[in-house]
């Protein structure tokens, strides 16, 4: 068993959040986890939200370009229905992710969900680049993420980790933040805000204009984050970006971090996480 | 279901499409429903969204425009196939023999192997026309500019069933609904996994934006906002 930020689990590989729904996976492929050593759910907001408008994807070189818009049923329904049945299908630690658009939508998550022993632990999205306000607003300020990991902090006594942006101008003092605020473990990090434009129209390709880069083309700027991450505290560090296979997977922990989560690489191949964890066992 | 890679027994032209047969067999879903394939060799880091269905050497294949990027996946010599995935259309047995079959170019795959009453077809030219001869069902064919909605004879059809672009199966459901015939479409919409876990395939049903890949390619028209 590995400890990450309080969490026992039983191998280094988790799912990145956003990037592998546990009912419609055990409903399509009759497989809910994918043989992560946790699940970490999709981002939660306070209320339903219908997400960005399409086109939400397109491919980049060596990647994706996203603007998903954190869309979801909203905490409420989340823990009477979603959670539950999630907890039903999936055997390992669920890590509930909640993303908000103010200090306040954070700590009320965090108090829905305190009482909800399925929510194993709890995941700031401090960085999603695809909502207006809020979220990466918060984790680019080192005073709002100290404020909001440690509001979170006192209505939560379970593990928390903290999601951070790649390409933070000064990622130690954000990373010193959440610490001080009470994170048991940083995760690094979450796509980075890019865009592509439509060659024949020359506008841009995604409906929300702007996106997030995730992907193999992620990867060294996470790598960087991870490392930067690990000089500047002693907490656990979920590394994630462009982990295709056990040696990426490799890569991160050489960087300093305690496990990895797979995102993108589940979307051509959802038999990655199991590949990854089952390579990091046989070198 | 799991990943399953296979090699590619060949690739036949097909007018202006290209045919690609499987050699290794992989469950093929009813029609409507969809595979993710890519070339795990290949430039391409997503998989893409292709109608599978049985060719008639009785292999699985799938057609392709070669002239877009996704016409790489004609010159990969193995694919990794995830199938059969989405919710196809909806059919009692008696409705196949008087349901009556729209499709705009590469969207007429979903109808390979259906015996309909009859076929209305619209391609941009008469190379494309040619993948008409997938479906077993009297045709009618309509070279662009021409529009599948022209003088659609709805005249003892059942049900409709339309594929191709949001346009055209918007104007037929809309033909549809004035006649008082259901209607099914099979949308499209760009896909990175096809098993609800990416929520990009988003599309527009029922006022709200859900996901393709779990609500269909395949949905009652009505639904359609």
């Amino acid at each position: 068993m590995i400890a990450l930020g309080g969490l026992q689990i039983a191998h280094p590989v988790l799912n990145a959040s956003g990037t592998l729904d546990a009912l419609s996976a055990h409903a399509v492929l009759g497989d809910a986890s994918l043989g992560c050593a946790a699940h970490v759910t999709k981002t939660i907001t306070p209320l339903a939200r219908e997400g960005n408008p399409a086109p939400r994807i397109t491919e980049i070189s060596c990647g994706l370009l996203n603007s998903i818009g954190l869309p979801g049923p909203g905490i409420d329904r989340f823990c009477a229905e979603v959670l539950p049945a999630t907890a039903a299908i999936v055997d390992v630690p669920i890590v509930v992710s909640i993303g908000g658009f103010s200090i306040d939508d954070y700590a009320l998550l965090a108090d829905r969900l305190s009482p909800c022993p399925a929510a194993a632990a709890i995941e700031l999205n401090l960085s999603c680049p695809n909502v207006k306000t809020g979220c990466l607003a918060i984790g680019s300020d080192v005073g709002e993420t100290e404020a909001v990991t440690a509001a979170v902090r006192a209505r939560f006594a379970r593990p928390l980790f903290v999601k951070l942006a790649p390409g933070l101008a000064d990622l130690a003092s954000i990373a010193r933040a959440a610490v001080a605020g009470g994170a048991d473990a940083l995760t690094l990090t979450n796509t980075a805000r890019g865009m592509a434009m439509h060659r024949g129209t020359g506008e841009p390709l995604l409906g929300a204009r702007t996106g997030g880069v995730s992907g193999p083309a992620l990867r060294p700027q996470a790598l960087a984050a991870v490392d930067a991450a690990r000089a500047a505290v002693d907490i656990a560090i979920v590394g994630v970006g462009g982990i295709e296979t056990a040696d990426d997977a490799r890569d991160y922990l050489a960087a300093g971090a305690t496990a990895v989560a797979v995102g993108t690489a589940i979307f051509p191949d959802p038999g990655a996480p199991r590949r990854i964890a089952a390579g990091l066992v046989t070198p | 279901m799991e990943l399953t890679e296979v090699a590619v027994a060949g690739v036949d032209r097909l007018g202006a499409y290209a045919l690609v047969r499987l050699a290794d067999d992989v469950p093929v879903g009813p029609p409507g429903t969809f595979a993710m394939v890519r070339d795990p060799v290949g430039a391409a880091f997503l998989p893409r969204p292709v109608g599978l269905f049985r060719a008639a050497d009785g292999r699985p294949a799938f057609l392709i425009d070669p002239s877009l990027g996704i016409g790489s996946l004609a010159r990969a010599e193995r694919l990794a196939v995830l199938s059969p995935l989405g919710r196809g259309f909806v059919l009692e047995g008696a409705e196949v023999a008087r349901a009556l079959l729209v499709a705009g170019g590469i969207g007429i795959t979903v109808f390979a192997g259906v015996r309909a009453a009859r076929l209305v077809a619209g391609f941009r030219s008469p190379e494309h026309a040619v993948a008409t001869s997938l479906v077993d069902a009297p045709a009618t064919i309509r070279l662009a500019p021409a529009l599948v909605t022209d003088d659609l004879d709805l005249d003892g059809i059942a049900v409709v069933l339309a594929s191709g672009p949001a346009g055209m199966v918007r104007a037929v459901a809309a033909v549809a609904a004035a006649a008082g015939v259901p209607c099914q479409v099979a949308l499209e919409a760009p896909m990175a996994c096809g098993f609800g876990a990416c929520y990009g395939c988003a599309v527009r049903l029922d006022g709200t934006w859900k996901r393709l890949c779990i609500e269909g390619p395949v949905v009652a028209a009505e639904r359609l906002t």
